[in-house]
This record gives structure tokens, sequence and C-alpha cells, in this order.
């Protein structure tokens, strides 16, 4: 197998042009693999069992609580489009099947970018931006404890985003950021109306390395979205997926899976926890009411 | 590795009698094999070294591959018939002269001897960057060499370009498309036809190739339908010198009239687009009219709608809309 | 009574040898033991090798060896070496590897590992004058003898001057002035001022120059591709640092070579060397690609110029800057193009400026023509400008402005020979119908515009004190030994019909000696500057005429009577005693010794002759002599060319319908070959002036238009069927013969009358740049942007 995919310059210098379409393969199998094997896996674990509520967590919770409000569902959906766009278009003619993928392509990153920017600005001016940035280490150390052995202590209820949602954010940004910023890159040596192509705005080695990282993202891309599409369409969490639809989670699903004291959905009237978010980057200002 | 040209490295010729057996063999031998036709662009690549096939599948001794032979509704000319011969062809002179005309256009009486129709519309762009063996799009790189803002790109194309921007090279490309020629294309799944102008592909849909065909595919025939024949033809090839020349800017016309009328035109132009263009639009215009000086000259703007010029070939702007013109003029 | 020769009509000794395919060229040849060779040419066109790696490669079965640049002359400065670790230009030919048969070789250089190291590089000499622009040698851009290498750069206002479209006023290396230019321009009724453009392009001889060698102890059999023959042996002897008589150069044929090959040594020591260090004879087939980068190639100019005229179209002044594109190891066009646009347009005050710059592109030498045919083609249209503005015929410009046989020129005030320009002129204004076709400029049909033009262009066209050599055996036959070489131009054979001529001999009884060094020459001329018919008519016409005295001599001393009595004809010798055959003669000659069979030879012949002629002593009667003929001035022949063309407006495409060319060669000495040569440098020039083209990438400096296909040559269907010549036939009267050379100037002739009726087609407006191609020319008639800079070069 190989990693990369070099070629000679036209000065007969070997130089990186990207990833080895090898790679692509491998995500995909890795995909695969850990799709099954999670599904596998979850069927020898037994059932969670989730105390009921008591009364006094229940009183001045609304029945239906907005999880994810109209703005935040259509950054959602359109950057998933994009992102499925982008995967599609960047890999499927690997495949075999060949259409004019790269307009669509590089449209599609555009608007990608201009999601994320959106989300960004939204994130910092509008929304609790400290709530995804909570590092959150005896929350994540329980929830590993307890995937590795279903005996462990269940972790405690989490705030909005739960530790696993966390981390996911974080590779997501980590590796589409650096989609987005190579492919912002590589836009300089295509066809667009924005400018003539220039392919010499860097050296080809630099250029090597911008295509690697862009190739890389790329196929980390594929495991992300796999996985993650794999965990919104299981029975079990198919209720975020709701979420994500119609912006509303349920009393019962709330108390079941998160800390009032966390993620309060009161307006502040429930009773505010003692317990900080443990390692917190920040003041987790956990009672501050939230957009989302 | 250091790179040498102008000595072909050792490949392994396999020379089948039958189409059956070409098709075993490309069968067997998948990306491997390369089909060899007269041999003009072949051998231009393999004496560069830059491709490389381990096993090349020679048609030249596949007799039903040659030749023309009249049908019912047309004429069906075998991929491996030289272009002397369609060039000289008593029928396709009368009833189907802009293919003559083409084949004629086609570098020198040599080469045409050698050269086959069916190669002729396969073979591979003449961009300089990738005959030079630079690793770009079509080479399968990362990099178009010939748009870059300094690059020598006076040939290159100015409509249709995805990355890459070189052209279709092929001189009887626009005319086949112009008699509407159905491109015979068969593999172990059967023969499937293409209308001649479909049979080209631009590098939006795949960079590395010029046409449909993929491996295990054989062009065995083009098809001239009768539909055409007899029609009013033009044909027109800009180039630097008067042979031995690839086109700047061609075009191949047919019009089909009732009387003073234009009924149905069909335009087609290469030099211009990584594929040989249908000039729809200058058609539409054209019909029903009696091809005037103000009707050529809408044809030829409708023609270039669109085009966009390289650092040095906005020339073929004017020049595609001229030679619109003057087909559509010629009929007049 | 024998045929008359001089004039004649008169097949090649090697024509049917060429047309069977017998003729055999360098690669033809095979020995005993022959390895082929392969070159590694460089991928960058400025660099350094860092490493080599070829273990790969030469542990491959088949490989023998490897040759390196350390094992080859080294050259200081801007000089070529065969090969080189620092390479100038894309191609340079860095190593070679020798293997049983070039698949193996081949094979092998793609084993080697090479890593270079890239330097800074030039392509267009202006960016190099640009201060802090890159230079050619990582030294500097400029060497002289005595200082070494060195910076020149044009200062910021230069070139604020250029970029603004105006004529600099900047220093230049190479500067000389006669008459008052600036006061003449004072004078001029009409002041022209242009940016020129020509462009550099490859030879493109057919055969390559593949070449064979071997060694038998110490003596080097080598089998070349050159245009000399004699003086290429005494070259490849200096190169190799050798004894010219331990040589055996073999060179019976060469397909072309356009002055790329004068004597073209640089790669013939390749296989020489090789030869020596693996003991084995070494094939160098040379391919088209590898020729296209070691075959040399035309200086590209950028020029400015003004040009003054009186009145009545006179030129009065000139002013000339000329930079020269280069190469890596330099070329002297520029001077020969200050010197004959001085010659051509006879302006009396003139001042020339020249900035030879080295580049990184392909070695430049001569071409046909050289510096010549590039300002020839690129001024004649702005004569005809000035015709145009003054109101005068464009022919009556020409007439008005060519030289007379008083003409001075040149810094040193160069005189001529002879010079028949208005002769010229006139007769092909004669033979094109200038009167009504000059009618028809401008006139339109349909989309194609009529346009006409005249170039005139002169070229030297011979040297003066080379040997002759002729044996007249006992076989009666005349054997003429010629050292110079056969590049097609049937000059081994035209310039030997004097001394048949003289000595009565028909064209059958006359054998051609040539093509091996081992069978003896006279000290000969190189076949460059158009030299050869002129030096060689002349000491052949010497040699025969001391066989004349000895044949009289010795038919006296055997027949009786006054030596002066007797006559030759027709292979005998007849006078007052009665005749005798030249067989005879020459075998009464071997029997009496001394001068009469070569025992004793004059002294005023060239010691490169000597060697020769005693190893042909005593073989015939043989006649033998310095050409002391003598003369004064330089020798010059001129072609006129008329050209009437057809431009499509619509396409840019230029059609050539008509051209007639009207030497001034003086006598004719073999009319078909004399068209052949006014058509063929013709067809040359408007090829350089209308389709051929090279053309670089400025980012990685690598030439493109590498092949014929793309390159454009022109082709026989690019000119009328019915091209016309004429001779003014006026013999030089400081000659015996009366022949001049002609190889040269019909290549000025045939670009300028195309540039100058292009120019005519686009209503008088001339783009003073070469390559005219359709792109160019429907830009502008379109009036839209060109994509490229006035003076940018490698455009096509």
């Amino acid at each position: 197998m190989n990693f990369w995919r070099t070629a000679d310059n036209p000065w007969g210098e070997e130089v990186l042009i990207g990833i080895s379409w090898d790679l692509m393969w491998l995500a995909i199998g890795a995909s695969v693999v850990f799709l099954i094997g999670h599904a596998v896996w979850l069927r020898t674990r037994p059932a969670e069992a989730h105390e009921a509520p008591s009364e006094a967590e229940t009183s001045g919770i609304p029945e239906q609580i907005e999880r994810h409000n109209l703005g935040s569902r259509l950054f959602h959906w359109t950057m998933a489009a994009t992102m499925l766009a982008l995967l599609i278009t960047a890999f499927v003619p690997v495949i075999g099947w060949q259409f004019p993928w790269v307009t669509i392509h590089w449209v599609a990153g555009v608007l990608l970018i201009a999601t994320v920017v959106y989300h960004v600005i939204r994130a910092i001016g509008w929304q609790d931006f400290w709530s995804m940035f909570q590092l959150g280490v005896a929350e994540g150390t329980a929830q590993v404890r307890h995937v590795l052995s279903a005996k462990a202590p269940a972790p405690p209820r989490a705030g909005k985003y739960p530790f696993d949602h966390r981390m996911y954010h974080h590779v997501i940004v980590v590796t589409t950021l650096a989609a987005i910023v190579t492919g912002l890159l590589m836009m300089v040596r295509i066809d667009t109306p924005f400018w003539t192509p220039n392919p010499y705005l860097l050296s080809d080695a630099t250029w090597g390395v911008m295509y690697v990282v862009h190739g890389v993202s790329g196929v980390a891309l594929i495991v992300l979205v796999a996985a993650h599409i794999y965990f919104a369409v299981r029975p079990e969490k198919r209720w975020m997926l709701w979420a994500m639809v119609n912006g509303f989670i349920d009393r019962e699903k709330y108390l079941e899976h998160f800390d009032p004291s966390k993620w309060d959905v009161t307006g502040g009237s429930a009773p505010t926890s003692v317990e900080g978010g443990t390692g917190a980057l920040a003041d987790a200002s956990v009672t501050a009411r939230r957009d989302d | 590795m250091a790179k040498i040209r102008d000595m072909i490295p050792a490949f392994e010729l396999l020379q089948p009698t039958s189409v059956e057996a070409a098709m075993d063999l490309l069968d067997e031998h998948r990306e491997e094999a390369w089909v060899l036709a007269g041999g003009l662009d072949s051998f231009d690549w393999f004496k560069d070294r830059i491709k490389r096939p381990s096993v090349v599948v020679d048609l030249g001794g596949i007799p039903e591959l040659t030749g023309i032979s009249e049908i019912e509704n047309g004429l069906v000319i075998g991929a491996m018939t030289s272009l002397t011969e369609v060039e000289r062809h008593e029928r396709i002179r009368a009833e189907y002269s802009v293919v003559a005309d083409a084949a004629r256009h086609v570098a020198t009486p040599q080469i045409r001897n050698q050269g086959t129709l069916g190669g002729n519309v396969s073979q591979d762009t003449r961009c300089w960057y990738y005959r030079s063996g630079w690793p770009c799009y079509r080479a399968g790189g990362n990099t178009c060499y010939a748009a870059a803002p300094q690059a020598m790109n006076r040939e290159h194309c100015i409509m249709g370009r995805s990355r890459c921007v070189a052209v279709n090279p092929s001189d009887t490309a626009p005319a086949l498309i112009a008699v509407d020629a159905k491109m015979i294309v068969e593999n172990p799944g059967g023969p499937s036809v293409y209308d001649a102008e479909d049979f080209f592909i631009g590098p939006a849909i795949d960079i590395t190739r010029m046409t449909v065909i993929t491996p295990r595919d054989l062009l065995t025939r083009i098809q001239i339908p009768a539909t055409w024949a007899n029609a009013e033809f033009y044909y027109e090839k800009v180039r630097d010198r008067a042979s031995w020349d690839f086109q700047l800017v061609s075009v191949a016309a047919a019009f089909r009239k009732a009387g003073d009328t234009i009924e149905e035109a069909r335009i087609a132009v290469n030099g211009v687009a990584p594929y040989p263009v249908r000039v729809e639009a200058a058609e539409r215009i054209v019909a029903g009219t009696s091809g005037d000086e103000a009707t050529a000259a809408a044809a030829g703007e409708a023609a270039i709608e669109g085009a966009r010029a390289l650092r040095h070939n906005d020339y073929k702007i004017p020049m595609m809309r001229n030679l619109v013109r003057r087909a559509v003029r010629s009929v007049a | 009574m024998a045929e008359k020769l001089i004039g004649t009509d008169i097949a090649p000794p090697d024509l049917h040898a060429k047309i069977t395919g017998r003729a055999k060229y360098a690669e033809d040849f095979r020995a005993p033991g022959m390895v082929f060779a392969k070159l590694l040419l460089s991928p960058m066109p400025h660099a350094r090798v860092r490493r080599v790696d070829a273990s790969r490669a030469l542990s491959m079965p088949g490989v023998i060896d490897i040759l390196r640049a350390d094992e080859v002359p080294a050259r200081e400065g801007p000089r070529e070496a065969v090969l080189t670790d620092n390479p100038r230009y894309e191609g340079e030919p860095i190593l070679a590897v020798a293997a049983v048969d070039e698949e193996t070789a081949a094979a092998a250089i793609e084993e080697i590992e090479i890593d270079f190291e890239p330097f800074p590089f030039v392509l267009d000499p202006l960016d190099s004058l640009r201060p802090g622009g890159p230079n050619p040698y990582v030294e500097g851009n400029q060497f002289s003898g005595q200082d070494g290498w060195s910076e020149f750069k044009w200062t910021e206002a230069d070139f604020a001057t250029i970029d603004a479209g105006e004529m600099p006023d900047p220093e230049c290396p190479v500067e000389w002035t006669k008459g008052d230019p600036a006061a003449a321009f004072a004078e001029s009724a009409l002041v022209l001022e242009e940016t020129i453009v020509h462009q550099s392009l490859t030879h493109h001889p057919m055969e390559p120059r593949s070449n064979m060698a071997y060694w038998e102890g110490d003596r080097l059999f080598a089998f070349v591709s050159t245009q000399s023959s004699q003086q290429t042996k005494f070259a490849l002897a200096g190169a190799l640092d050798m004894d010219p008589e331990n040589i055996t150069l073999v060179s019976e044929y060469a397909g072309g070579g356009f002055g790329s090959k004068i004597a073209g040594t640089t790669i013939m020591q390749l296989p020489a060397i090789f030869s020596q260090k693996i003991g084995r004879p070494v094939m160098l087939r040379v391919t088209r690609y590898e020729e296209n980068y070691i075959g040399r190639a035309r200086p590209g100019f950028q020029s400015w110029l003004k040009m003054g005229f009186l009145e009545n179209g006179k030129c009065n002044a000139i002013d000339l800057i000329i930079v020269q594109e280069s190469g890596p190891y330099g070329a002297g066009d520029f001077n020969t193009a200050g010197m004959i646009a001085d010659l051509t347009y006879t302006p009396q005050n003139m001042r020339f400026r020249a900035v030879p710059m080295y580049t990184n592109t392909p070695p430049k030498a001569a071409q046909r023509g050289p510096g010549g045919a590039q300002i020839i083609s690129m001024m004649e249209p702005i004569l005809e400008k000035a015709g145009r503005e003054l109101g005068i015929d464009r022919l009556e410009m020409h007439l008005i402005n060519a030289p007379r046989p008083d003409v001075r020129f040149g810094p040193r005030d160069n005189s001529l020979t002879s010079v028949h320009t208005v002769e010229a002129l006139e007769q092909g204004a004669e033979l094109f119908d200038w009167a009504s076709k000059s009618q028809l400029s401008g006139q339109r049909n349909g989309s194609k515009v009529t346009g006409v033009g005249i170039g005139l262009s002169p070229y030297t066209a011979g040297s003066r004190g080379r040997d002759g050599m002729v044996i007249i055996r006992p076989d009666g036959r005349l054997y003429v030994h010629q050292g110079i070489g056969n590049l097609g131009t049937h000059s081994i054979a035209d310039t030997a019909r004097p001394a048949a001529e003289l000595l009565g001999f028909n064209w059958e009884d006359v054998v051609i000696v040539w093509g091996d060094s081992s069978r003896g020459y006279p000290r000969s001329t190189v076949q460059a500057g158009s030299q050869t018919t002129t030096a060689h008519t002349r000491a052949n016409r010497a040699a025969a005429e001391d066989a004349l005295r000895k044949i009289r001599a010795v038919a006296a001393s055997s027949m009786g009577g006054s030596p002066g009595a007797y006559r030759v004809d027709d292979g005998r010798v007849s006078g007052p005693g009665g005749t005798m055959t030249l067989g005879a003669v020459a075998q009464r000659a071997i029997a009496m010794g001394g001068e009469y069979d070569g025992h004793v030879l004059p002294d005023d012949i060239h010691a490169q002759t000597v060697p020769a002629a005693q190893m042909l002593a005593g073989a015939g009667l043989m006649g033998i002599a310095r050409d002391n003929f003598g003369g004064e001035g330089n020798i010059y022949s001129w072609v006129a060319g008329f050209a009437l063309v057809e431009l499509d407006e619509e396409t840019g495409v230029v059609e050539l319908k008509e051209y007639v060319g009207v030497t001034d060669c003086g006598t004719v000495i073999h009319p078909r070959s004399l068209g052949a040569q006014v058509f063929g440098g013709s067809i040359q020039g408007m090829g350089m002036a209308m389709t051929q083209r090279w053309v670089f990438d400025p980012k990685w400096g690598v030439p493109f238009a590498n092949r014929l296909y793309t390159a454009r040559p022109p082709g026989i269907l690019d000119v009328p069927p019915d091209l016309k010549w004429g001779a003014v036939g006026i013999p030089d009267p400081q000659d015996p013969i009366g022949a001049k050379g002609i190889g040269e100037p019909p290549v000025g002739a045939g670009a300028a009358a195309l540039t100058c009726a292009v120019a005519d087609a686009m209503g008088g407006r001339c783009l003073c740049r070469t390559p005219l191609t359709p792109d160019i020319l429907l830009a502008e008639i379109e009036g839209r942007e060109q994509g490229f800079g006035r003076l940018d070069q490698h455009i096509g």
C-alpha cells in the first residue's frame, strides 16, 4: 500500500502530488469495519438502565425542550449537504464513476466555508461558545471506562454537549479546517471566475504538502462522516437525529441524558448544581440561558 | 530516474486477426493493453517513453476493421480504414464530401496513408505540456501547466475547460459530427452506439481520456447515416502551414436546404475545446433562414458565446466566429 | 570539342547514390565491435550536478561504460564542452552511456540517479539587463577574456523608457558610429522609429549530427556529419588536442547543416573520447529531439531602430540598437547585422549599438545568412513604410537606396568587388511585373487582401587564397581533390568545373575526390559564409592552370615544339609535334617526376596541403597551386525577392501566390543548382518570417516546438508551384571565374519580401516581429490584445 503519490516535475525532481488513493479504500474499509464492529459490540452490551426522573427534577421543565433552533438546524443540514457533496465529488470519480465534479466540488467547498464562518460568528456572538470547549476530564474518563466495561458505572449525565459529541466536534473542526485551508489555496490552481489559475503561487514541494493535507483530511472525513451518520440513524440515538430535524427533544430524553444543572432549560428556575464542569477550559457558565 | 526520449522501449506486440480475438486480448490485459491503429499518435508516445504499455494490441491485421461498405441507410467505415481511402472514396466524396475534405486536411499524404479514421478520432491531445510528460492533470498529476498565467497556450482551448485546457486535435471529428455519424464501440458486454458528438468527452467528465473509450473497448466502425447525404457541406481548417499541421480552429458544417431556405444545419468546430464542439445555438439561428450575411454574423456570434481566452489564444475567439460565419455564408 | 561546363546543368556525381539510398551518411557506417552511446540531457536550463549514481545502470547486462564531464576537455568561460556538470540550457548533455545496443543504453540512462541543484536562469536577454535581473551564469552575464565575468545591467531609467515603448539610450558594449547621425536626422524629411523582435529558431537539418568513431592505435577514424570536410578534421584535432594527420575523417554526405555544422566538432568529441576509453567503436545516433537541443539555433534580436529619410526617399541616417539572445556560448550575428544594415541602405550616417547577452537557451550559431537575414527581414518593411509615407513607389525606394559599386560600409569603410543590386531589382521587377502587380496592393477579394513586397538581401559570398589540387592519372581522367564538404549544394562538383573546362575534359572523365580525408585534400575553406563557390572555383582554376602548364611542358618534351603551342581538348593535348592522350601525358609526367607528378611542390602552398600532395605524388600529372589571383574588397552576392500574398482578414492566414528571386552572384556555374539555392534559401527565409517558431515556457525555461511538426519549417505546399528565379549573370571582375556564392542571401530576400508583402496587405502596418503567424495577424486585424509584450521573445 502507498501513502502518497509522487511525480517528477518538469525538471525531473520528484515531488509529492497527493495522497495515494489506497488511503481512500483504507478509510472506506475502516468505516465499514467500525460500523459493523460497533453494531456487533453493542449487541453484547446489556441494555442501559436509566432511572426514572424524580418529581423534583421534572418540575419546571417543559414537555418539549428546544435543543437546536432553526438557525442551528439550517447550519447543520447545509453543512451536511456540502460535506456530502464534497465527499461524493472527491471520491466517487476515483472509484470509477466519472462525472463533472470539479465545479460542484469547489462550489460546495465555498458553501461549506460560508456555513463554517456563519457558525463560528454565531457561536462566538450568540451562543455559549465555551460549552463546546469544556474539556470535562472526569466526564471523559467515566465515559471511556463505561465503554470499556459495561460494569463500570454509567458516566454522569452530560451538559448540552456530552463528552463524545465535544470530541467529535473537535476532530471535525481540525479536519475540516485543514481541508478548507488547503482547499482554498488549491482553488488558486483551478479555473474559477475569480482569478487566472496559478499553479506557481507556491513551490512544488509546498503544493505537495497542501495536496497531502487535503487528501488526508478528505479520507479522514470519510470515516468521521460515516460514523456520524451511523450514530445518527442508530435506534437508540435517533431522538437526536429528530432533534436535528424538528429542533426538540422531550423531557424524558432530556432528563435521561442531560444534567439539568449543566444544561438549564428552565431559564434559571431549576436548582443549580454545585458541581461545575471539572477541568473546564473556562468558567463553564452552565447556568446561562442558551439558545440551543 | 533520468529521462531519455526518442527510443521506443520494448513491449509485447499482439496481432489479432479478428475483432473477437482483439476483444479477448483487451479483456485479458485490461489497463495494461494499448490499442494500436495507424501508430501515429501511439509511436510518438512510445518513443518518448511517456506512455509505456506492456502489451500493444495491433489492429492492423484485422480485415473486418478495414474498408468502406454501403448499407441500406448510409455507409459503414471500418475503424482501421486509412484516411487516404476515406479521402478518395467515391461515394463519400459525392454524398458526404465534408468527411472526405476533412480527411484530406490531415497532416501529409504519408500520414494519411498510414493513419486510420478510427485512430484520427481517438487520438490524444497535442498539448505540449502534456506531450512533454509533465505531471499535469491529464497525466494523473495535479497541475495544468498550460493554464498558468505565463504559459505558452496559443493552441489551447477557449471553451469547455475544466482544469485541463487542451484541445482535441482531430480533423475528421467535426466532419463526422456534421454528418451525424454513429460510432460503434464494442466490448465484451456487446456493442454500443454513440452519436459522434457524444463519443468525445471533456476533462470535466474524465480528464485522462478524450473519448468514451475505456480499457476493453474497441471502436470498430463508424456509420454515416443517409440522413445528411448530399446536403450542402462546408469544411475549413485554419493552420499555421499548409501541410503537416494540426488545426488552430476548424469548422465542418452540413446544411439541408429547401429552395433557398436552410431547413436544418449541423455545425461543429474543433480546436476550441477539449472536444469537438457542436454549436447548436448557431444551428438554431441558421434554421429557416437563407444563410444571409446577417444570419451568418449572428450564428458566428452565437458560436462564441461563453468563450474565454487564455493568455495567448484570444485570437481563437474571432477565428471561431469567422469560420462559423463563413460556413453559413457558404450556402447563401 | 569538349562540352561546356560552366553555365550548364550537369548531374552531380553523388546524385544516384542519394536517390537510390546507397549514399552512406555518418550513421550508416558500422565497425566490428561497435557499441552505441546514449546521452543524458540536463532537465534544467541552469543547474549544477550534485550527485550521480550510475551503479544500477552499469550493472545492467550489455552496458559497457559511462562517460562523464571530467573525462572530456573542459572549457573555461562561456565555451562549450561536449559534456558538462554545469548545464547552461535544458537539453545540454551531462553524460553518456555506452551499451551493446541503443535500447540497452537508453534503459541504462533511465537507471541513473542524478540530482541537480537548479539556478536562476535567463530566457529573455532583457530580463538579465534589468537591474536586479537574473544572470545566465552563476558568475554574471558578461565575459571578457581579460577581466572574466561581470554583471552588466541597464539602468532603471533605461527601462522606464523601454517600458514606455520608446527607444532607450543605454550603454552598450558594442558601438560604432560613422558620419554624423544626429545632424543627419535633423535634416531628414521623415524619421521612423520602430521596435523590432526577430525570433530565435533552430536549424533543423534533415540529418541530425550523428557520428561514429574508433581508434587503430593512435589513429582516429571519425565518421561524421559536417558541412565542411578538411577543416572539420583540423577542428576536431584541435578539440581533441591531437595531430590532425592522425585523423581519418569520413564525411561523404551531410543532410543539411545551414551553418550548424560548419565544423560541428563539439558532439564529435564524444564517440572519439568514449571509444578511446572503452577500446571499441562508438556510434552516437543523435535523435531529432536531441538535435533540437544540441543542433544550434539562430540568435533572436530585440531591437530599436530609428531610420531617417530625405524627401527623395534616400535613407540618410540609421540609429540601430540590437539586443541579441546569444544562448550560453555566444554568437556574432549582431555584428553582421550592423554591417548589412549600413551596406543595404547606405545611410552614410549611422550609429550602431549592440548587446550580445548570454542566455540559458540552446546554443546559437550561424544560421544561413546569420545576422543579415534577421535585420533585412525586419528593416525592409520599414524602408517600404517610408516609401508609402513619402509617396514614393516602393521599388523606387529600393533602387534609390541600393548600394552602387562605389559603396563603403561598416565602421572600417569596407568596399565590394562588385555589386549589381540595381540590375537585380530591375530584372526582378520585370520578371515579377512589378508595374502591374504593385497596382494590386490592397485589392480585396472577399475577405482576402492582396499585398506585394520586395526584399533585397546581401550576404558575404567568397574568400580567396585557398589551394587547389588536381591529378590527371594514366587512365586519362581528371581527379579533382576537394577538401570541401558535401553539404548538399553540389559545390563539390560545381567548383571543379573551371578546372575541367580549362583542361578540356568532358564531364564523364572528371572524378571528384571527396568525403574521406585519407584520399588527400588541398587546403580548403570551411563551408560557411557562402565562400566555397568563389574560393574553390578560383583554387581549382589555379590548380588547372598549373596542370595546363605542366601538360604543355610534358607534351613539348615528348613531341617537340614550344609548350605554348599546345592546346588541350577532349582528353588530348595537340600541337606542332602531334597529339597524345592526357593519360599518356600522365604516364609521362610520372616518369619525369619532379614537379610534374607532385614530387616537387610549389613553395607557396599551405602546410595543410603538403601531406596530401606528398601522399599523392607519383599518381599522375599533378596540378597544384595556391589561389594567387588576388582581389580587393569584400565579395557579396545579392538576391532581390518579390512576393505577392493574399491575407485572409477573417483567419489571419497568409498565402504566398507569387515569388520571384533574382540574384546578383556573378557568373552562373550551374543554373539548376543555383535555382535550387535561390528557392531553398528563400523558402527557408519565408519559414523564418511566417511559420517556424521556437517557444519556451518562461517558468521552467524549457523549449517546446521540439519536433518538426511543432517547429513548423515550411513545406512545399506553403509556396506556389511556379516560383521564378533569375540571375543578373555579370561576372565579378576581380575573379578569374567571376562566380560568387549564393547560399545565404536568399534567406533574407524570401523573408523580407514576405514581411513587406504582409505589411502591405495590412495597409502598411508593420508588426515588426517574426513569426507572423495567423494568430498574431488576426489579433492585429481584429484590434484585439496580443498575449505578449511588444518586446517579448520566444513567442509563436
